[in-house]
């Protein structure tokens, strides 16, 4: 349990950002195996962050550095982007976005080299090919382990947000889930996912691991799929609802997002009930998942119901004075302009898919759009 | 012992004729269709015979069925009946190289020089490994030891899209494996023709045809290949895409292409082959990309394969003809490793070498050029070309295992651990 002892200090709001992506082969567009081949060969800056490889051979990982700047966020995420496709197309692959392949098997995933992977697949089996879904973790550093803690919990209510401006994962095995973002339901399978419970500080989070960790029920705090989690050894609180989006200026504007919101609540600190609002929160996840932008949540101190698009909308107001101290306005500006006009990217994918009719085309599509450095968000 | 049943048989069904009015003269020759069944049935069991006992790749196994039962051995599949069943391994052969020739993606060169580099290495030292070789050690006249190089000096694009679909494998050496052995066929191909008209040219005095012939051959090839394509993918546009009318309009159009080279007396192969990369570079619009040749192009692949077997001359075996074919082989593989290993890039020393192993396969594309010069001059071409028999005999039986072996050391196909996730 030593990893828990020290939760490093982090420059207060920093963001960072993980996205893992989907590799592909240019033949049908369905995944193929190339993490392992592609990282040796790619040539990158170090100082705009890192790729690493992830639990199955056909998911890639970019991290951008650690940025106080969502601008700087933006640019990491690009210059990764442009290596990435520059060396994809030297290996013969694609690369693109979107929280779940629309039709790959999931047997014929490989797991990665490593024993850390290998270790996952013996412990979970057959989940961990199925955990071959992809999403956005967004990072915002706090200035102590208490502050992480609380803001862990408060940034609970907000997630039925990020899942609705994020999903992109409207099919699964060749199939319409009729779900925004079906990639969450891959995750849910797994013991330790969902919300974090009700803790009070990190003295309480500790005792909380401690309890996992001594009745067997982890081993590392990696083992802990909430959808908001402390990070201690970055310092940061970790958002992991989203999927990937399908272009990283969505990615970034979602970032935005994050950073604003914490900042509303680290200074603000309105009050609210955690263990009334984890009552609701499966249920405004499901709900966030199922229909996306035009999900109806539950509010629990009002104790009535209203849709997802009406609070989002207030929320983006709410911030604009945080984006504006922060200056990543245009980056919300662009969000609203998602809520308001769409498509949403799930609701791309369909569009796509009613246009050629099948879903190569639609991955293939994706992956242009991945490519494409103007594309909108 | 065979001949003996034959002959009671034979007594018998003469008794029961002078009885029973309507039946056929004694069935001297069995019917096509019943030896194509039998061909299948035969490979299909010693292959999965060989494969769940010793995991040899299912190629291996066809081969092997074709050389035990056929005339090298027992003689059950008879030398006079093969021509019988070759068209259906002309046909298999022909589909098989239509699919690798799909799967070639000449794009990809554009992106990658190191690949346009290990191809031109590969094609050069191939071809000069194998020429020398066989003109200073074997003692072949110039012509022939061209004619030899220019038959061994590819990989089998067939097998090796065979072995990489059978082991599941995925990966930058698989992909390298298969472009590799597709542009050294295609360069194969070329320079076949080339040297068919030196051959010719050498045996007949006139050098009018060592010019005439190649274009014609190679030129008509290419215009077939290019207009086949083109019309099957416009009708091909007209379908739903991956639909099985699509897979319906592929084979058609192939059988179109075979027809029509048959008709003119351009190679086949070369024009089945110039089709499927046609086919891959002209379709910008992703219409037949997704489409595939069902599973049933396995059992091409045992027509196919079990009759290689059964055609490998071991009857014609020496000694001396199989230490030359050794020597053939390990020259050639010196030539394939050092292409890969010279022609550098970004993948590893040790990966690059896996490609070299993985391109040894050389087979029925090999065997059947051959036995193409051996039916032109038949008096000198089949003495002169034992050579390459004797060398596509031998890695018959170990290209398979070495180009899955290469793909296995690789890294990129399933662990047995993940197996255990398919249910393998």
């Amino acid at each position: 349990m030593s990893e828990l002892l020290e939760f490093a200090a982090s420059e207060p709001l920093t963001l960072g950002v993980e996205l893992e992506l989907q590799l592909l082969t240019t033949r049908d567009y369905d995944l193929t195996r190339g993490a392992s081949d592609l990282l040796r060969a790619l040539k990158h800056d170090p100082d705009h962050g890192d790729v690493k490889l992830e639990i199955t051979e056909s998911m890639i990982e970019i991290n951008t550095a650690p940025r106080s700047a969502v601008d700087a966020i933006a640019e990491d995420l690009d210059v990764m982007r442009e290596a990435l496709v520059l060396q994809c197309a030297r290996n013969n692959i694609a690369i693109c976005g979107g929280g779940t392949h629309p039709f790959h098997a999931w047997p014929e995933r490989r797991i990665s080299p490593g024993d850390r992977y290998k270790n996952t697949y013996e412990r979970y089996g057959y989940l961990s090919k199925q955990f071959t879904v992809f999403g956005q973790h967004i990072h915002i550093g706090c200035a102590s382990a208490d502050e992480a803690v609380w803001l862990t919990q408060a940034l609970g209510p907000y997630v039925p947000f990020f899942i609705a401006l994020s999903a992109s994962s409207p099919y699964v095995d060749g199939v319409d889930t009729f779900f925004q973002s079906a990639r969450l339901n891959a995750v849910s399978a797994f013991p330790l996912s969902g919300q974090c419970p009700v803790l009070d500080d990190w003295d309480d989070f500790l005792a909380h691991y401690a309890f996992l960790y001594d009745c067997g029920i982890v081993g590392s705090i990696k083992d802990l799929y909430w959808d908001v989690r402390p990070k201690p050894e970055y310092g940061t609180v970790e958002i992991r609802v989203c999927d990937t989006p399908l272009s990283i200026v969505r990615a970034a504007a979602l970032a935005a997002l994050a950073q604003c919101l914490g900042r509303f609540l680290l200074r603000v600190r309105p009050p609210f009930d955690p263990a009334r609002a984890l009552l609701v929160a499966r249920y405004n996840k499901f709900q966030a998942c199922r229909y996306g932008l035009d999900a109806q949540i539950s509010c629990p101190e009002q104790r009535s119901q209203f849709p997802l698009r009406e609070r989002l909308g207030a929320l983006l107001d709410n911030l604009r004075e945080e984006a504006e101290a922060l200056g990543c306005q245009r980056w919300l500006d662009a969000l609203r302009q998602a809520l308001v006009a769409g498509p949403s990217d799930a609701d791309w994918l369909r569009e796509r898919l009613a246009a050629h009719r099948n879903l190569h085309d639609v991955v293939r599509d994706s992956a242009e759009r991945f490519r494409d450095v103007r594309a909108l968000g | 012992m065979i001949e003996s049943v034959f002959s009671y048989l034979r007594d018998a069904w003469n008794g029961l004729q002078g009885f029973l009015f309507f039946l056929p003269p004694f069935p001297e020759r069995i019917d096509t269709l019943a030896l194509l069944s039998l061909v299948l049935v035969v490979g299909l069991l010693v292959a999965e015979w060989l494969r769940s006992h010793w995991q040899w790749p299912r190629v291996l196994g066809y081969v092997v069925a074709g050389t035990v039962f056929g005339p090298p051995l027992l003689g059950w599949i008879k030398v006079d009946i093969l021509p019988q069943i070759r068209p259906f391994a002309d046909a298999a052969h022909g589909l098989l190289l239509l699919e690798a020739g799909r799967r070639l993606d000449l794009r990809w060169l554009a992106h990658n020089s190191d690949l346009l580099r290990g191809t031109v290495s590969d094609i050069a030292l191939s071809f000069l490994a194998i020429f020398l070789f066989a003109l200073l050690l074997v003692g072949l006249s110039p012509a022939w030891a061209a004619a030899t190089a220019a038959v061994t000096m590819a990989s089998a694009p067939a097998v090796v899209l065979l072995v990489v679909e059978e082991s599941r494998a995925q990966g930058q050496v698989t992909e390298r494996v298969m472009l590799y052995s597709s542009l050294s066929a295609a360069a194969s191909f070329v320079v076949f023709i080339i040297v068919l008209g030196v051959v010719h040219a050498y045996q007949s005095g006139s050098w009018a045809h060592s010019l005439t012939h190649p274009l014609w051959a190679g030129g008509g090839a290419y215009a077939i290949g290019w207009a086949v394509a083109q019309l099957t993918l416009r009708i091909a546009g007209l379908l739903p895409k991956r639909s099985l009318a699509q897979v319906f309009v592929l084979v058609a159009m192939a059988l179109l292409a075979v027809g029509i080279a048959r008709m003119l007396a351009v190679p086949v192969f070369l024009t089945l082959f110039l089709m499927g990369v046609l086919l891959s570079l002209r379709d910008e619009a992703k219409t037949l990309s997704y489409t595939s040749l069902p599973e049933g192009h396995w059992m091409l692949a045992i027509i196919l394969f079990v009759v290689v077997g059964a055609s490998l001359p071991w009857r014609e075996f020496t000694w001396l003809t199989g230490l030359q074919a050794i020597g053939l082989l390990l020259v050639r593989a010196l030539a394939k490793t050092l292409s890969m290993a010279l022609a550098g890039g970004e993948l590893p020393l040790n990966k690059r070498l896996l490609a070299g192993l993985g391109i040894q396969p050389l087979s029925a594309t090999a065997v059947f050029m051959a036995f193409e010069i051996s039916r032109l001059y038949p008096e000198i071409g089949g003495p002169a070309l034992l050579l390459a028999f004797f060398a596509a005999a031998i890695m018959d039986i170990a290209g398979p295992v070495l180009c899955r072996f290469a793909l296995v050391r690789a890294g990129e196909t399933p662990s047995e651990q993940e197996k255990g996730g398919n249910g393998a």
